[in-house]
């Protein structure tokens, strides 16, 4: 059924499995990004179509307790993931396990479907789950 | 560039003003501004207005043109600013670079919001974002940088609300702030969580509300004015954008106050007074660190110290802040200057800080890959 839904936003990940973030490097300069720019900021050159990590650990995070946009369950946990290539990226956490999250916490890419997009159709979100029985 | 001085403030009080159109409000602070100055209309050469959500919540644009004609001003040119939070100091870096450059002699600088409408909804860095797409709202954007910031620093969820406390021990020194009643911390930690550790006292409340400022070139300010206040800096920046981001330290901020410190030819030392964007409590406490007021990491503790309280070292948001005020938007980063010309003359009544001499007003807007999109420091003096 998830592979009916849109994905809440084009060229950001691949369904899978396993899912995947669209990353990108720049050859000249070494750096990678997320979200792929048009081209590298530092040096306007083309950058190359990477998969990043689909592991990390949690930087920060927050859970907002009301108010939540894009019908996503409340609390609603975002925060920064610092994947295990080097890039920090910002991503929604798994509603099921906002109690598990943590500082350090090892995190595993996930591609569901959560919550509406702008449309208000249901749709695909990338999010990351703490690992099982994973410590900080 | 030429020295460039406020010869005229107006500033309606922020809360409910659901009897006024945007426009109506827009143009008294403009009338008010301009009859304080001393000036005709026909003397303004150039006008800014800034507001950020009338597009959105009314489907109003190019609104300064109708605001400055209500206070007489026609057939020069008018720009309408928005620049999220920092949409008021952005139209006032704009008006002060039009004058110190000598391209024009006289600016007014107007800005106004009308926030209190049914199912506002929560403020988010634009539909289209994918931070937005993927769950991000400001509240938690700031939630996020409270927690990094208990973890990394020790700051601690009594600090954070002692910034609240003390903003509204402020505003209850001044008629025109919406929200006037003492709160203690107990109230602000025992209230519902909005994110966090942010309960709702954390964060600051929606307003309607304007503000406008009248600038003329110093050579000709005594000719209006015989107590004129000195734009002694006005600095605008956007954010890195870097990767990985740093969000337990404001770098924008620091960038900002650095060169308006450099530009003033003053320091942190120098400050009599300073107004901030205390959207949120801990907001106040990065942006102490951010502006040079106390070092990285001590911003918790700087609260619980009393420095930033009206008789402390450095009196921080005197007029009681967004905190206690209300932010409506478009106008918030006007009305910071207005509060800085009013303390340097020392017509700012129950919360004057005694013998002001240099005024500080900082903003911050919107989020971009962690970081801030823009990020504003004026300095004042007389």
């Amino acid at each position: 059924m998830d592979s009916e839904l849109k994905p809440v936003m084009e060229g950001i990940f691949e369904v899978g499995p396993p899912p995947r973030l669209c990353g990108s490097l720049c050859p000249e300069c070494n750096e990678k990004f997320f979200p792929k720019p048009p081209v590298c900021p530092h040096c306007l050159g083309e950058v190359q179509d990477i998969n990043l990590s689909t592991k990390g650990k949690i930087y920060t995070y927050a859970a907002l307790q009301m108010g939540a946009m894009y019908k996503l369950p409340v609390p609603c946990a975002v925060g920064w993931v610092d994947l295990e290539d080097g890039l920090r990226i910002f991503s929604l956490f798994d509603p099921e396990k906002v109690s598990e999250l943590d500082f350090g916490k090892e995190v595993t890419l996930q591609v569901g479907a959560i919550g509406v997009d702008n449309n208000d159709q249901s749709c695909l979100r990338y999010y990351f789950t703490p690992e099982n029985g994973g410590d900080k | 560039m030429r020295d460039v001085d406020i010869i005229g403030v107006g500033l309606t009080s922020f809360g409910k003003h659901l009897d006024k159109s945007l426009v109506d409000l827009g143009g008294m602070v403009a009338i008010e501004a301009v009859k304080e100055a001393g000036i005709k209309p026909s003397e303004v050469n150039i006008g800014f207005f800034s507001n950020m959500l009338a597009g959105s919540i009314f489907t109003d644009f190019t609104i300064g043109e109708n605001v400055l004609w209500q206070a007489g001003i026609s057939r020069v040119p008018v720009f309408n600013i928005e620049n999220a939070c920092t949409s008021g100091s952005s139209a006032f870096n704009l008006g002060w670079m039009s004058v110190a450059s000598g391209a024009y002699d006289i600016a007014i600088v107007v800005g106004a919001e009308k926030l209190i409408v049914p199912n506002l909804g929560m403020m988010q860095a634009g539909k289209t974002e994918l931070d937005t797409l993927e769950g991000l709202v400001v509240p938690t954007a700031f939630a996020m940088r409270a927690n990094l910031h208990m973890k990394t620093y020790g700051t601690t969820k009594e600090q954070l609300a002692m910034v609240a406390v003390k903003n509204r021990r402020h505003a209850g020194l001044n008629p025109r702030a919406q929200f006037r009643k003492p709160i203690t911390i107990e109230e602000v930690l025992n209230g519902p969580t909005i994110a966090d550790p942010l309960t709702k006292l954390s964060c600051c409340p929606n307003a309607d509300g304007a503000a406008a400022i009248v600038l003329c070139v110093s050579d000709l300010s005594r000719r209006y004015n015989s107590r004129p206040v000195r734009v002694a800096a006005s600095v605008l920046q956007t954010g890195s954008y870097e990767n990985p981001c740093n969000l337990a330290v404001w770098d924008a901020d620091r960038r900002a106050s650095r060169i308006a410190y450099e530009k003033a030819g003053l320091g942190p030392k120098d400050l009599s007074v300073v107004e901030c964007h205390d959207a949120f409590t801990i907001s106040e406490i990065c942006h102490y660190e951010g502006l040079g007021l106390c070092p990285e990491g001590e911003g918790g503790r700087f609260i619980e110290s009393g420095a930033t309280t009206l008789g402390g070292k450095i009196p921080v948001n005197p007029s009681g802040g967004l905190l206690s005020k209300g932010h409506p938007i478009g106008a918030t980063s006007v009305a910071q200057i207005v509060e800085g010309y009013r303390q340097l003359r020392g017509e700012a009544g129950d919360y004057q800080v005694e013998g002001a001499k240099v005024f500080m007003a900082e903003c911050m807007g919107a989020d971009k890959a962690g970081d801030v999109k823009t990020c504003t420091v004026n300095i004042l003096k007389i």
